[in-house]
C-alpha cells in the first residue's frame, strides 16, 4: 500500500460534504486516481463516466505545457467515495491521506483528464497541478458530479474568433483564423473601409455580413489566392485589408442594388455563399488581370454582371442544374457549384473582348 | 515505356518530427510539403497523371470522394496544374502530364458525369500535355468475345457513349488548336470489341490510345486485350495503360509498344496491402516485399478507439504498450535489442488490432501467429538499412512503422523509387 498526504485548504460548501484543494505532482494524481471512461460490461450495464481522450486536443495542451512559461491555474477535479482520511489542522486547513492499495486506486478523475494524460507524457519533474477534491458517498454521487461539472456551456464560436486577434501564444491552428479575424476587424471597423460596420460581429450586431464567411474568404485566399502572394510582406495586414476592400469598392459599384442595405434573406451577394464565391472572382481577377485598386477589378465585375442572379431570376449552374436566385445554401458544396459558375462565366466573358481586339 | 503516378495529393512535411509525431511548427499543408519528385532524386515516375475527380466533384454523384477542396481546385486551374503539383523548371521539363476522367468516380452513374466540353476546358486551363476523352467503365472482360447482341444494353451504351464523347472531344481540341495531345480511351466487353473500339479511335484521328478496364483484369487477359488491339491498329499508334495494377509483371508486357502506364500501386500498397508494404530489389531481378511493423497511434486508431470506446481496452494501457513496441524497434535498429525482445514487444501491442474483432480467440491466434512470422522477417532483413534512398537515408527505421501518413507516404515514395529503378532495368533488359 501506498500512501499519499497532503496539505490542504477546505472550504466551507454542504454540510457532509468535504470540499478541498491541493497541489501535487500529476504523476502523483494518476496514481491515486483513475480514468474510468464509460463503457458497457458484459450484461449491458453501464459503468464509468469519462470520454475517450482526444489525441489533437492533448496536443495542444501538450504543446502549451511544454514552454518555460506554462500555467495551469485551474484545478482537476477529483472525486473520493473512500480510502481519504481528512484531519483537521487549524484555519481551514486539512491534512488529507490517501492510502491506495495494490489493485484499486481510490479516486476517480472527474474533470481534467486530457490536461494530466498531456502533463505525464511531457518532462517536467517541478510542474505542479491544484487538486481539487471532493468526497462523495456513493458512486451515483459522483457521476452525477461530473454530470454537473462538464455540463457548460462553451463560448460561442464567433466570440473566440472576435477575441482572437488581440490574444498571443495560442495554439498552431489558430494562427490562420487569428489573421483572416484581425482583417474582418480592420474591414468592419476602419472608415473608409467599403465593408464598415457592415459585418455582423458579438460587437457589431447589426452588420448583416456573416463573420465567419468573410473570414473564410480571407483564409480561402491567404491559403491559395491573391492574399497568399502578400504574406511575405511587413505589412500584409494592411495590404490584405486594402486588397479586399477595394474589392469590395468596386462590387458595391457595380452591383448597387443588390448590395446596398439588403440583408443575405434578399440578395445572394451578401449571402455567406456568395461572400464566399466572390473572393474566388476577386482572387481571378488579381492574379489573371492584375486587379489591386477598385477601377481596375470594376471592368471584370461589369462582364460577370450579366450572368449573375443576385436578387432574382434563375443560376444556369449546369447545363441540368438551374436554380432561382435565392436557390443558393450556405454549404460547401453549393458555394463550390456558384465558384465554378462564377469564375468559368467570369473567364468566357473576359476571353470574348479580347478575341474582338485580337480580330 | 513511361511509368505515370497517379496523383491524390501525396506530399509529405519534410520536417516532420518522428519521435514526437509532430508536423513541424509551422508547418502549412501542402505548402510546406513536398511531392515525391521533390524529394526525391531522380524523381521516381516519369510524370504524373492527375484525374478530374479527384479535383472536381462529379455532378450528380453524391459519393464521389473529391481531393481537392475549391480554393485548391481554383488555383490548380489559375496557376495550371505543373505549377500546381511543382513539377515544372528545367528538371521535369518533357514530362508528361496526363489528365484523366477518373471514371471509377461516376461508375455507377448512366452516363459520364462530366461533358466533353466541360473537360476540353479543364485539361486546357490546368495545361496538361495530354489528356483522355472522358470514357465510361466496362467491367466485365470476356475472353470468349461474345458478339455485340450477346451482351446487355447498358454495356453497349458505355461501347457508344465512349466512342461518341470521343468523336466530340478530338473535334473540340482540334478547335481550340490542340493545346494538348488528345487519348482516345478504349472501352470494351471483350479483347474482340476493345480491339473494335480502338480501331474505330484510330480512324477519327486519334494517335495515342488509353486502355481502360483492366484494373481487375488478370495478366493472360491483359494480354489477350492488347493482343487483340494491336492486330487491328498501326504499329505507331501509341499506348497507355490505365490504373495498371498488374505493374510488378511489367517484364511480360514489354512486346506490345506500350509508351506509357499509370499506376498507383506501389504508393497505395505501402499502407493498403496486407503484407507487402515495403519494396526492395532483390537479387535475381525481381521486386521482394516485406511487411511493414504496425503500430498505430492508440488513441487514433480507429480499431483501437473502438475497442476503447467500448471498455474493452484501457487507453492507458495501449499508450504503455505502444510506447514500448516504439522504443524496441528503434533499439533493434540500433544494435540496442535483440530480434526477439522487439518481435514481443510488437506483437504485444498488435493484438490488440486484432482482438475484439469478434472473430473468435482461435481464429485471432492463427492471424497473430502468422504476422509474427512476417514481422520477423522484416526484423532480421533490415531492408531498410540496405536502401539509399533519400527517404531511407533520412528516416531510417521510422520507414518500416506502419504508423500515421508521414511514414506510410514516405514508405510509399520509397517503394515509387524502387519499382522506377526496377522498371528501368526491366526495359533496358528487353531492349
Amino acid at each position: 500500500m501506498t500512501t499519499y498526504r497532503f496539505t490542504a485548504v477546505r472550504a466551507q460548501q454542504a454540510p457532509g460534504h468535504d470540499v478541498f484543494v491541493f497541489a501535487a505532482h500529476p504523476a502523483d494524481v494518476l496514481s491515486f486516481a483513475a480514468i474510468e471512461r464509460v463503457a458497457r460490461t458484459d450484461d449491458g450495464q453501464l459503468k464509468g463516466f469519462q470520454r475517450h481522450q482526444v489525441a489533437s486536443h492533448i496536443r495542444d495542451i501538450r504543446d502549451y505545457l511544454t514552454r518555460e512559461d506554462a500555467l495551469l491555474p485551474n484545478a482537476v477535479i477529483i472525486a473520493f467515495i473512500e480510502g481519504v482520511t481528512v484531519k483537521d489542522l487549524s484555519d481551514g486547513l486539512v491534512q488529507v491521506q490517501i492510502d491506495v492499495t495494490q489493485d484499486s486506486r481510490p479516486g476517480f478523475v472527474v474533470d481534467g483528464q486530457q490536461r494530466l494524460t498531456a502533463l505525464s507524457g511531457i518532462n517536467k519533474p517541478e510542474f505542479q497541478v491544484f487538486v481539487s477534491a471532493v468526497i462523495c458517498k456513493d458512486y451515483n454521487e459522483l457521476r452525477q458530479q461530473f454530470v454537473l461539472i462538464n455540463n457548460t456551456r462553451p463560448l460561442p464560436k464567433t466570440l473566440i474568433y472576435e477575441l482572437l486577434p488581440n490574444v498571443e501564444g495560442l495554439p498552431e491552428r489558430f494562427t490562420q483564423r487569428k489573421f483572416s479575424a484581425r482583417i474582418v476587424d480592420m474591414l468592419n471597423f476602419t472608415r473608409g473601409s467599403s465593408l464598415h460596420g457592415e459585418v455582423r460581429q458579438h460587437t457589431n450586431p447589426t452588420g448583416m455580413i456573416s463573420d465567419t464567411a468573410m473570414q473564410r474568404l480571407i483564409m480561402n485566399s491567404a491559403s491559395d489566392g491573391a492574399i497568399r502572394s502578400l504574406m511575405r510582406f511587413d505589412d500584409r495586414e494592411e495590404r490584405a485589408f486594402q486588397l479586399v476592400s477595394e474589392f469590395f469598392h468596386a462590387v458595391a459599384r457595380v452591383y448597387g442594388s443588390a448590395w446596398y442595405g439588403m440583408a443575405p434573406r434578399f440578395s445572394r451577394l451578401r449571402h455567406g455563399a456568395g461572400i464566399v464565391a466572390m473572393g474566388f472572382v476577386m482572387d481571378h481577377l488579381h492574379s489573371l488581370e492584375g486587379a489591386k485598386e477598385r477601377g481596375q477589378f470594376e471592368p471584370g465585375l461589369r462582364l460577370l454582371a450579366p450572368h449573375t442572379a443576385w436578387t432574382s431570376g434563375q443560376w444556369p449552374l449546369e447545363a441540368w442544374d438551374t436554380r432561382p436566385w435565392n436557390g443558393i445554401q450556405n454549404t460547401p458544396s453549393d458555394i463550390d457549384l456558384l465558384t465554378r459558375y462564377l469564375v468559368s462565366s467570369l473567364k468566357k466573358a473576359l476571353r470574348k473582348p479580347r478575341r474582338i481586339a485580337n480580330g | 515505356m513511361k511509368f505515370l503516378y497517379s496523383d491524390t495529393q501525396d506530399y509529405v512535411d519534410p520536417g516532420y518530427d518522428f519521435l514526437n509525431d509532430r508536423c513541424r511548427p509551422g508547418r502549412e499543408r501542402y505548402w510546406s510539403d513536398v511531392y515525391a519528385h521533390e524529394f526525391m532524386d531522380p524523381a521516381p515516375y516519369d510524370g504524373l497523371l492527375v484525374s478530374m475527380s479527384a479535383v472536381r466533384q462529379a455532378a450528380g454523384v453524391a459519393t464521389s470522394k473529391v481531393r481537392y477542396s475549391t480554393r485548391e481546385e481554383q488555383r490548380l486551374l489559375r496557376d495550371g496544374a505543373r505549377q500546381f503539383l511543382r513539377y515544372g523548371g528545367p528538371r521535369f521539363k518533357d514530362t508528361m502530364l496526363l489528365g484523366d476522367c477518373g471514371a471509377f468516380a461516376y461508375v455507377e452513374h448512366p452516363v459520364p458525369a462530366y461533358a466533353p466540353e466541360e473537360v476540353v476546358e479543364f485539361y486546357t486551363e490546368a495545361g496538361f500535355t495530354h489528356g483522355i476523352s472522358p470514357d465510361h467503365i466496362i467491367f466485365a472482360c470476356d475472353l470468349t468475345n461474345p458478339s455485340e447482341q450477346a451482351v446487355d444494353a447498358a454495356t453497349r451504351q458505355r461501347f457508344a457513349i465512349t466512342l461518341a464523347n470521343a468523336e466530340v472531344f478530338l473535334g473540340l481540341v482540334k478547335r481550340e488548336g490542340m493545346p494538348f495531345e488528345p487519348l482516345g480511351p478504349v472501352q470494351g466487353w471483350s479483347p474482340k470489341s476493345m480491339a473494335e473500339a480502338a480501331h474505330r479511335l484510330e480512324r477519327m484521328g486519334y494517335r495515342y490510345l488509353a486502355i481502360g478496364g483492366l484494373v481487375p483484369l488478370k495478366v493472360d487477359a491483359i494480354k489477350a486485350v492488347l493482343t487483340a488491339i494491336r492486330e487491328r491498329i498501326r504499329p505507331e499508334t501509341e499506348i497507355h495503360l490505365l490504373g495498371f495494377a498488374k505493374a510488378d509483371s511489367i517484364h511480360e508486357f514489354t512486346g506490345f509498344g506500350i509508351t506509357s502506364f499509370d499506376s498507383t500501386s506501389p504508393l497505395i500498397r505501402a499502407f493498403k496491402d496486407e503484407k507487402a508494404n515495403y519494396y526492395r530489389e532483390g537479387s535475381d531481378g525481381r521486386l521482394e516485399y516485406y511487411t511493414a511493423i504496425r503500430i498505430p497511434q492508440a488513441t487514433e486508431n480507429a480499431r483501437l478507439m473502438q475497442g476503447i470506446k467500448r471498455g474493452q481496452f484501457s487507453a492507458e494501457d495501449l499508450l504503455l504498450r505502444e510506447r514500448r513496441a516504439l522504443i524496441e524497434v528503434r533499439a533493434y535498429d540500433r544494435g540496442a535489442s535483440s530480434a526477439e525482445a522487439t518481435l514481443d514487444a510488437v506483437m504485444d501491442y498488435h493484438q490488440f488490432l486484432l482482438r475484439g474483432d469478434g472473430t473468435g480467440a482461435a481464429q485471432q491466434d492463427k492471424a497473430l501467429r502468422k504476422t509474427a512470422a512476417l514481422v520477423q522477417r522484416t526484423l532480421k532483413h533490415q531492408p531498410w538499412k540496405e536502401c539509399d534512398c533519400a527517404v531511407c537515408r533520412d528516416i531510417g527505421v521510422e520507414v518500416i512503422i506502419f504508423r500515421s501518413s508521414n511514414r506510410n507516404k514516405r514508405r510509399g515514395m520509397h517503394n515509387l523509387s524502387v519499382y522506377h529503378r526496377h522498371l528501368s532495368k526491366t526495359i533496358q533488359g528487353t531492349a
